[in-house]
Order: C-alpha cells, then structure tokens, then sequence
C-alpha cells in the first residue's frame, strides 16, 4: 500500500483529498467490472451445459466423421426435381405479392388511425393503432400462418392473409410516421379551398408521403418473399412445402436444391426491390 | 355596403395562452384591397385565418354576406370557405402534382369525393382552369410538376387556384414575402388587376408598407393584437407607421 502511494503524484491540500477520491472510485470501479464478467461468464456455462451439453443426443451424432457424411448427404443437387419446383416458385411469388397487396390494402385504417396528426379521436384511435401495428410485428409470420391455417385451411390463401398481416405493421408505422413529418402548408390550402377531409388526404397528405409509403411497400414485399418461401412449413402453400416434403422423405439432394430456388427468387426479389425503389425516391 | 363585418374579435391558440388578437373591429366594402400591417408577431396571420376559421376565434363575430361565420361547422364551414380565396406566403402547392392539377384543387369544393379520387374534374372546371392560367401567363407550363416552377410563378399558380372557386373574397398572407421585390411588384399587380377585373375585395398581410401603400386604399395597423389604424391609405403617414412599428425596434 506504501509502495503505491510512492508512485502517485504528491499533490497537497484538497486537491489531494480528491484526488484520493478520484483513485479510490476507480478501483472500486474496477472490481465491480469484474464481478459482471464473473456473472456473465458463469451465465455462458450454466447456458453452454443446459442446453448444448444436456440436451444433445451425442450418442446419435456419433463420430465427427458420422457427422461431416451426414452434412454430405446435401452437397448434391437433384436436377430431376427443377421441374416441380416452378410452379410453388411462382405460387410462393405470389403469395408475396397477393400478401403485400393485401397488406397495404388493411394498412389504411391503421395509418389513418396512427397518424396523430390526422387521427380522428387520439384517446381512442391512436392507441387502437398502434396496438394493431404491435400485434402485427410482434407475432412471428410462422404463428400467423399456424393460425390462418387452422382458420381458412391448407393452402395458399392461409399464407397471403399471414403474409398480410404480418406486413401491416411495418407499412402502417413507417407510413403513420412519414404522415407526421409532413408541411401542413398544403393542409391548410385544401381546407381553405372548401375541401372535405377525404380531399384533404388525397390531395394534400398523400402526395406529400407516397414516395417514401411505395419504397416502404417495395422493401416489405421484398422481406415477404423470404417469408412465403418458409410459410410452406406449416402447410401455407409455395417452396416450403416441397422443402417439407424433401426434408421428409429424407431426399437431401431435393432440399439442396429447393433451397437454391429459394436463394434464386430472393435474389431476384432483391433485384427488382433496388431499382424500383431507386426510381421512387 | 360592406360583405364583411368583424366585431370585436378575440383569439388564443390554447385556453391558457396569451391573447392574440383583442378585440379587433371593422369593415371591408365590396371594391375593397385592404392591406394589414403591422410588426412580425402582430396577429396578422391570425386574423386573416380568423376569416375562413382555419383558426377559431376565441370571442366576437364575423358577418359575411350576412352569414354568421363564427358558428358555422361542417358542410356549411366548407361552403363558407369554397367563396373565399386564399393565397399563401409560401404558395401551399401540391408539389408533386401538375400545375393544372394544382388550379383544378380550387374546385375541390364544388367536387364530390368519388370525382376527387379520379380526378374527374367538371368539364367547365377544366375549361376554366385552362383560362386561369392563360390570364396568370403561365399556359406554357400546365403540365411541369409545381415544384419545376420559380417562387413567382409558383405564386401565379395559388393565384389562378384561388380565383378558380370564384370566390367573393380574397385573403392574402403575405403574398409577396417570399420573392425579389421586382417580382413582389409583379404579383402584386396582378393580383390588384385580377381581383378588379373579377370585382373581389381582398384582405392582404403584408408587412412591406411601401407595396402596401402603392397597390392598397385601405390599410388597418395591428400592434401586438390591437388595432391601431383603420383607414383609407391617404390618411397614413410616417407618425403612424413609427407608432405601429414602434416595438419593432426591440
């Protein structure tokens, strides 16, 4: 303790008192920093041994080797499926458009309603809104498609109304916000014109926020069409159905190969989302 | 005979806000250009939105061609509004639709929402709009988007929307502000010859007292919410302008 006192800087009066202070805060600091590490690092093993260590059945793995000629079984692809394989692309494009249609389509209520500058009764609507915009992004496209499934049955239709709702959310916010950010100098015109509400939105609300609400719907139909290649799983129609089936008859190849046209229509999702969103802004 | 009697009227943004306006009266006559002048902060912009209720008056009343416009609502706030013109400082255009789209918004009150959603604008409406923009000189430029357009010729298009509701009055907020004096001295011409020609008195913010002086026969000073001044523009002159102006040296 001595030794180091030696090697701070003599400073007298009050300016050494604080700065005592100042030293004694920083090693108090320095074992607090350590006590969280502690914490983490006993949470990382308590989690590593409950679920990897615990609940992995390494009997079944068996030997690496067991598990890279497990992991082989998919480096292949198996040409014979392509065929059967445009048709649920296209369904699963689809699927994303008819969704994100739908989407914009019962997104209305929800922007108009979660504007606050256009909501028409804030204590009652606003929160409506944002409740549906919560719901919709909160639950996972899977449990919406569970749930649709159960509702309307096997197919496609069960996925566009998940695809639907789930996109309400984002659409509606981004949407509801860019409507709060507008000039309200065009309000004021219309309503000085004589102009009903209805006009006030279409002539100067709209205008004003339809660049940026198109870009946000190209975006989602984007994220969409990743969704509906997956919602197939729970039998909600497109390539996650031949993947559910691939993966069932144990037909690695098959999967492989579903994968690779999931990858291909994403890939041109993406493609299409860039320039259409580059020639709206 | 005057079209417009305002008495005593009062306004404040919230119930607990200062007063912007106190109590102001008086009277605009059907061969009327009123200018209202005053300091930034004066409460001309209050006033004039006073009018066509884009602002709620807290006291007092307005006579309008012998309606009561403080206690209009709904359709017939609408109706009151379609006869009253109002031009913008800063236009108030739709700026990502066309220049005869922009003219045509005049009409909107005369048009049912199912017409408004496929822009199917009166046959008339169309013929007239293509006029209004013949007399503001602007039939070159009908199809540009609004926003293609300079300040003053953008002010020509809020011009020709708001002679195209045919309206019995005009409100001007500061028309001019945000242009060059050379094109200031334009438009306002052409507003005076416009408003002459369609027989529209017309109530005008302005704060530059020398247009004001030149294009207006009457002219009410406000200071700080309170009228000062309210008379033909002969009668004005420097004393009373300092007086009006007075807080402006803050």
């Amino acid at each position: 303790m001595s030794e180091q006192r030696q090697s701070e800087p003599r400073v007298t009066g009050t300016h050494a008192v604080a700065i005592q202070s100042i030293l004694a805060d920083r090693r108090r600091r320095r074992w607090v920093h350590l006590l969280i590490a502690l914490v983490v690092a006993a949470l990382v093993v308590w989690s590593v041994d409950v679920t990897v260590i615990k609940d992995t059945d390494w009997e079944r793995m068996g030997s690496l080797a067991s598990v890279i000629e497990s992991f082989m079984r998919f480096a292949a692809i198996d040409w014979s499926l392509f065929p059967s394989l445009v048709e649920p692309a296209i369904e699963t494009f689809m699927i994303a458009c008819l969704g994100t249609l739908l989407g914009v389509i019962i997104c209305i209520p929800a922007v108009w309603f979660g504007a606050l500058n256009i909501t028409p009764y804030k204590p009652i609507t606003y929160p409506l809104a944002r409740l549906m915009m919560t719901l919709s992004r909160s639950i996972h496209e899977i449990v919406w498609a569970l749930f649709f499934v159960a509702v309307v049955g096997l197919g496609a239709m069960a996925g566009i109304f998940a695809i639907a709702v789930r996109s309400l959310g984002f659409i509606a916010k981004m949407t509801a916000e860019a409507i709060e950010d507008i000039d309200d100098g065009p309000v004021e015109a219309i309503r000085a014109v004589g102009g009903n509400s209805f006009q006030v939105m279409l002539y100067a609300i709209l205008p004003q926020v339809l660049p940026q609400m198109l870009s946000v719907i190209v975006f989602e139909w984007e994220i969409n069409i990743r969704r509906s290649a997956i919602l197939g799983l729970v039998g909600a129609g497109g390539l996650g159905l031949v993947f559910f089936r691939q993966m069932n008859t144990f037909n690695f190849a098959g999967v492989t190969t579903v994968i690779i046209a999931i990858l291909g229509i994403i890939l041109i999702g993406e493609v299409v989302s860039y320039f259409a969103r580059k020639s709206v802004i | 005979m005057s079209i417009l009697e305002v008495r005593n009227l009062s306004a404040r943004y919230s119930s607990s806000g200062p007063e912007i306006l106190k109590g102001i009266s008086f009277d605009v006559e059907a061969d009327d250009f009123f200018a209202i002048i005053g300091p930034s902060g004066a409460g001309k912009s209050t006033l004039i939105r006073c009018i066509n209720r884009l602002v709620e008056p807290c006291a007092g009343t307005i006579q309008f061609y012998g309606r009561d416009v403080t206690t209009l609502s709904g359709r017939r706030l609408r109706h009151l509004r379609r006869d009253i013109g109002m031009i913008f400082q800063e236009f108030n255009l739709i700026d990502r639709m066309s220049v005869m789209d922009n003219v045509l918004s005049g009409r909107l009150g005369y048009t049912g929402s199912v017409r408004t959603l496929f822009r199917a604008f009166a046959r008339d409406d169309v013929q007239r709009a293509l006029e209004m923009l013949h007399r503001v000189g602007l039939e070159d430029h009908v199809d540009k988007r609004a926003d293609e357009l300079s300040g003053g010729q953008r002010q020509r298009v809020g011009i020709a929307r708001a002679l195209m509701q045919g309206p019995k009055l005009m409100l001007l907020d500061e028309p001019t502000s945000a242009l060059d004096p050379k094109i200031s001295r334009e438009v306002m011409a052409l507003i005076k010859n416009m408003a002459q020609e369609f027989g529209v008195p017309c109530l005008c913010n302005i704060h530059d007292v020398q247009l004001a002086m030149e294009f207006c026969n009457k002219i009410i000073g406000l200071q700080d919410g309170v009228k000062m001044f309210d008379g033909p523009t002969a009668q004005m002159d420097q004393s009373k302008l300092d007086e009006i102006y007075a807080m402006e040296v803050l």
